[in-house]
């Protein structure tokens, strides 16, 4: 009767578990890398929009304010789209290229919204409020990128849940002086606010000898 | 045609809503095994892809308005009345994107008062109910709008021709100043038309009894702030009366206020007043006249036609005596108009000051059984040749015996205006669809009259129209709702205080002032006794607490809130004493026959502890035939047994036990507690043990900030359920069924106890409301496995929904059993645009509870920040506190001791439930005051 297995069967068998097993962790690496990159947060790819819009242009080269578009960003959570007319406003008289504005011009005829496509869109259980972050001294670009160099808008922070809690766990790091929320290429804050009398930040309180700061309580930012 | 639930052990076990689309994989066939290996397999790899965050949030839609001002507008709040029986009531509607997501009261509207009810809450849901119609139809199949203009000029010149011969329009009723105006117009223009109404649930006899007792159509508004002792002849001034926010509110504050009415209800069948009343005398129909010819005659009313005798009636009237201006009598449906007459008879009397009479509030009052009847009866001679059927469902809710569906076949040219494509929509060649009320204009008068106007909060579908729009057309002027209503007002008004008049209406809700109460003397001869009812079983024909008439039967939120005596879900049954069932030996769920007049029905039968002997209540608005699946076959049609006239009582009704059973699904089982350890009752001015702070073996929680809590006074609560559909609009809170229900998988995050009392043949009822109790020392957190439940810098027991793996281990481990499941994915039917932004969908597998609208806290937070300032006291108001008509839900800040609910704390009523088990709950309880009945332990 012939032998079954080869003299090499031993070896073979061997490769093919090390070879196996290195797959499988290459796999698992792999994946790792892959949910930490920038790809799979989608920084960096810019999402189709109604209007091609450059925030270069506008905010870079024609140094607009953050809020003249974006008019919600103190006073509500949402920071607010442009409404058409706003556009419309200038482009009435600069820059009417007719067939590029067709979507605002439509939406001001049948009282339409325009729909533009988030790039810095949080989970449903998340709930971000702008309004209150601004009024923290938290700035644009903290979240946001330097937005003013983006011909075309993108994600520039993963907005992942480590990255919320990275600023809430040590949000003296990030804040901004009163004046300089708004302002482009802010130079790091010498003077740092000190946190408002009302905010969470005032209520830091002991559970079991550990210090715990309500920023990073579940219940903080999760719905 | 009768529909009745299908029995309990047939082959379709249970009618299935639209939602969930619950997976029903049977097991016995070998083929059907194998698949569903299959799908285990294929439910596994989507779990595990299901553990991702959705790829779609990527390029999610961020709408901007094409107007700076529609910025405000698509997340504004409108004031606004949606209207019940055709008498409004005030609300202020949230929207989001344009959307309406919510329905509040209006704290400015006499009707509402800041309240709002179940069928106001669900307003969103029947606007956003994919099975509403939206296309103009011609025996069924679309057309385009051009054809039906056409068809009403065509209609018009045939008209004119004939003076309006063989024209009847059927409407509601009618309080609208605008739509009467109209209707005036059209039968000025077309001299030989009729205007009819229809409300199956019109009191004629309340009509009736005001005409003999003073001569004119008024209506009786109580103020039951002011009453000492009321009497309640059927009435049901808390539940199912016009204006019950208000009377629910004056009575609470009243309560609250140390002037507590005495209530006496004297109902068949109990109603929420009934349930609340001090005293509650079980009465069948045949007994109701009696009794308040003896309360009358004790009174020395003048003018008594009989006498009556009842052994309750001397201390009834002595109470009424001592009350003297402060008395008042009250009639309510299902009462003769020779009972109504005695009542104003009465009050006339006492000279109460407690009631005030008030011109009607419908444009044309009449007897809406008549006035129908007089239709069917024209149109099956074939004198009609025109019928436009504006906003009703006569095929379905007119009585059987009517044989309206026939005669309506008689009719050649009938157009039927309606929200959906029910039973009548089906009879008519025409169908329009109706715009909701949530998205046109119009106006409106409240149970006391006074007037508001109906502004749109969404945008119209493009081929609704309203009632005016077809008149307006028929009369080949058409105008723009909007428009007809500013023409109303401008005429009311005058040109020069229009301008400043319309938008101070729209903004505050209320476009004017209720009229001056009458002075009406009693009218000679007033008394005209009725023939006492004879033989058999009395058939007492009542509006279903959820359903009400059935128009709100396509409502799946309605649907699933337990009734609020009965806990029946998605259904009705026919509900008669104990002692009478068993008197027939018949038990709850036995299948009935129940026939009356020649025709009968199948139902189910339910003893009603407190229910009067001798009589049967038939819910109406069951068994819906067509409108869409949520209300198809739900229950049983009452208005196959209903006389001709539309009377509330009918006698003569026999029953037939089919030796069948027929399954109705409660949840009077389901998450109960031990009475004696939920309910507690303090007699008037007495107060409860305080006990001391129970010592724990875990450590105290610091709240250095604020802690959140909550009482409720269930003194005040009267059960209306408000509060449970008020956080299910809220919360995106999923229906899940019939079937489920019966599993005891409702997902209610707050539910309504009720507790009998007493003897079966007449116990008090007591309502507890249990959301979360948000316990300090809460048994779920220790045992969760995951950390997905836990305690909160602010006291607040949050979930973690992505955290969660579904062992339900926190909800077998909770005391107050307020913590529920999804056992399937709710998810696609509730995102919709109806749902609330604010509040994540929960995935299946994942625990979810009341979260104290934590939403709410979070905005209110943030707002305060943003405004660099403290929160204020009641500045955070939870869903269901502010749905409450009584205002029984204190909510805020436990630091603050100045807090309402701090107070609310240290009220002597004050207890915790469970308080034994040192949970040290957030969520407490005001102990019930007991009634002159009982004494408190």
């Amino acid at each position: 009767m012939a032998q079954i297995f080869s003299t090499r069967a031993d070896a073979r068998l061997r490769l093919v578990l090390i070879v196996g097993a290195a797959l499988i962790l290459l796999i698992g690496a792999a994946a790792f890398a892959y949910v930490r990159s920038g790809n799979a947060w989608a920084i960096g790819r810019p999402a189709e929009q109604p209007v091609p819009f450059s925030h270069a242009v506008h905010a870079g080269g024609l140094g607009l304010d953050c809020r003249f578009c974006h008019a919600g960003v103190e006073r509500t959570a949402e920071a607010g789209m442009p409404s058409a007319e706003t556009c419309l406003g200038c482009h009435e008289r600069v820059w009417n290229v007719t067939a590029q504005f067709a979507p605002l011009r439509a939406a001001i005829a049948q009282g339409t919204a325009v729909e533009w496509s988030s790039v810095s869109r949080l989970p449903d259980h998340a709930r971000f409020d702008h309004a209150a972050h601004t009024q923290a001294g938290v700035g644009c670009e903290t979240c946001h990128g330097k937005v003013e160099e983006m011909p075309r808008t993108v994600k520039a922070e993963s907005l992942s849940m480590s990255f919320c809690l990275d600023c809430h766990r040590d949000p003296l790091a990030n804040q901004q002086p009163a004046g300089a929320v708004f302002a482009r290429d802010a130079p790091p804050a010498a003077e740092l606010q000190a946190m408002r009398p009302h905010g969470l930040q005032a209520q830091r309180y002991e559970h079991y000898g550990i210090e715990v700061s309500p920023l990073t309580r579940c219940s903080t930012c999760h719905q | 045609m009768s529909a009745r639930l299908p029995p309990r052990h047939g082959p379709d076990p249970a009618p299935e809503p639209p939602q969930p689309a619950a997976l029903r994989i049977g097991l016995h066939n070998p083929a059907e095994r194998r698949d569903a290996l299959k799908l285990m397999g294929a439910s596994l790899a989507l779990a595990a892809l299901a553990g991702c965050d959705d790829p779609d949030e990527f390029g999610h839609p961020l709408h901007a308005p094409a107007r700076a001002s529609d910025a405000e507008a698509s997340a504004a709040d409108y004031a606004t009345v949606l209207e019940l029986d055709g008498l409004s009531r005030g609300v202020i509607v949230r929207t989001r994107n344009g959307h309406p997501i919510k329905v509040e009261g209006n704290p400015q509207h006499p009707a509402s008062l800041g309240a709002t009810d179940i069928f106001a809450e669900a307003a969103v849901l029947s606007l956003h109910d994919p099975n509403r119609s939206r296309r103009i139809r011609r025996d069924g199949r679309p057309v385009p709008a051009a054809m039906l203009d056409e068809a009403l000029a065509m209609t018009r010149a045939e008209l004119q021709a004939r003076g309006g011969r063989g024209l009847r329009i059927l409407t509601g009723p009618v309080s609208s100043p605008t739509l009467a105006r109209m209707l005036g117009a059209v039968l000025a223009a077309f001299p030989e038309a009729r205007w009819h109404q229809h409300d199956p649930l019109a009191d004629d006899a309340a009509l009736e009894g005001a005409l003999r007792a003073f001569g004119k159509p008024v209506v009786l508004v109580p103020d039951l702030g002011l009453a000492r002792t009321v009497l309640c002849l059927g009435a049901d001034p808390l539940g199912h009366m016009p204006g019950h926010l208000r009377h629910a509110r004056d009575w609470a504050a009243a309560r609250a206020g140390g002037r507590a009415p005495r209530l006496i209800a004297a109902e068949a069948a109990p109603s929420l007043t009934g349930a609340r009343a001090d005293r509650r005398i079980p009465l069948g129909p045949a007994e109701a006249e009696s009794f308040a010819r003896a309360v009358a005659t004790m009174l020395g009313v003048e003018g008594l036609a009989a006498g009556g005798s009842h052994p309750a009636a001397a201390d009834v009237a002595a109470s009424l005596r001592e009350a003297g201006t402060e008395g008042l009598v009250m009639a309510g449906t299902g009462q003769d108009a020779a009972t109504h007459a005695l009542a104003h008879a009465i009050n006339a009397r006492l000279g109460s000051m407690a009631r005030r009479l008030l011109p009607h509030p419908l444009a044309r009052p009449e007897p809406m059984g008549a006035s129908l009847a007089a239709l069917a009866a024209e149109m099956a001679a074939g004198e009609v040749t025109h019928l436009l059927i504006l906003g009703a469902n006569p095929a379905y809710d007119a009585p059987a015996a009517l044989g309206f569906g026939a005669a309506l076949r008689r009719v050649p040219f009938s157009l039927h205006l309606g929200y959906r494509q029910d039973e009548t929509a089906r009879l008519c060649p025409w169908h329009v669809p109706l715009p909701h009320p949530l998205e046109s204009w119009g106006d409106s008068r409240a149970f006391d009259g006074t007037p508001a106007i109906r502004q749109p909060a969404t945008a119209l579908p493009s081929e609704a129209r309203g009632e005016v729009e077809v008149l307006s057309a028929l009369l080949g002027r058409p105008v723009a709702a909007r428009e007809a209503v500013e023409e109303t007002w401008r005429v009311e008004w005058g040109e020069d205080d229009f301008s400043e008049r319309w938008p101070a209406a729209l903004e505050a809700g209320v476009a004017g002032e209720a009229p001056d109460a009458l002075d009406l003397p009693l009218s000679a001869g007033w008394d005209r006794p009725t023939a006492p009812l004879q033989g058999g079983l009395a058939a007492i024909f009542s509006p279903d607490p959820g359903v009400r008439g059935g128009a709100e039967a396509h409502e799946a939120w309605l649907q699933e809130m337990p009734r609020p005596l009965t806990k029946i879900v998605w259904g009705n049954a026919a509900l008669m004493a104990p002692a009478t069932a068993a008197g027939l030996g018949l038990s709850s769920g036995d299948e009935v026959e129940l026939s009356l007049g020649g025709r009968s029905i199948l139902a189910p039968v339910w003893p009603m502890p407190g229910h009067a002997p001798g009589c049967v209540t038939l819910p109406l608005g069951g068994g819906r035939r067509a409108g869409g699946p949520v209300g198809e076959g739900r229950g049983f049609d009452a208005y196959a047994l209903r006389p001709a006239d539309g009377t509330w009582v009918a006698q003569g009704l026999s029953l037939r036990a089919t030796g069948r059973k027929l399954e109705v699904v409660t949840t009077d089982s389901h998450h109960r507690l031990d009475p004696g350890d939920a309910i507690r009752t303090v007699a008037p001015g007495g107060s409860l043990p305080q006990p001391e702070r129970d010592a724990s073996l875990y450590r105290d929680w610091p709240y250095p900030g604020h802690a959140w809590g909550m009482a409720i006074d269930i003194d005040a609560c009267i059960g209306c359920n408000a509060c449970a559909l008020a956080c299910q609009a809220e919360n995106n809170v999923p229906v899940v069924g019939p079937l489920a229900v019966s599993q005891g998988r409702e997902m209610h995050w707050l539910r309504v106890d009720r507790y009998h009392h007493g003897p079966e043949d007449n116990p008090e009822a007591s309502f507890q409301p249990v959301p979360c109790m948000h316990c300090e020392q809460a048994p779920c957190e220790p045992v969760c496995p995951v950390n997905a439940t836990l305690h909160d810098h602010e006291g607040l027991n949050v979930m973690v929904y992505p955290r969660c793996i579904g062992t339900r281990t926190c909800s077998n481990n909770c005391p107050y059993k307020v913590r529920r499941f999804n056992w399937s994915d709710h998810r696609r039917f509730l995102d919709t645009p109806a749902r609330n932004p604010d509040v994540s969908l929960r995935p299946r597998g994942v625990m979810e509870k009341c979260t104290y609208c934590i939403h709410r806290i979070t905005t209110a937070r943030s707002t305060a920040s943003t405004e660099g300032r403290a929160l204020r006291d009641g500045e955070v108001e939870t869903a269901c506190q502010r749905a409450c008509p009584t205002r029984a839900i204190t909510f805020g800040d436990l630091n603050d001791p100045e807090s309402a609910i701090s107070r609310a704390r240290r009220d002597g009523r004050h207890y915790a439930m469970l308080g034994h088990l040192g949970t040290r709950p957030r969520t407490t309880y005001l102990a019930r005051i007991a009634t002159d009945a009982e004494d408190a332990p």
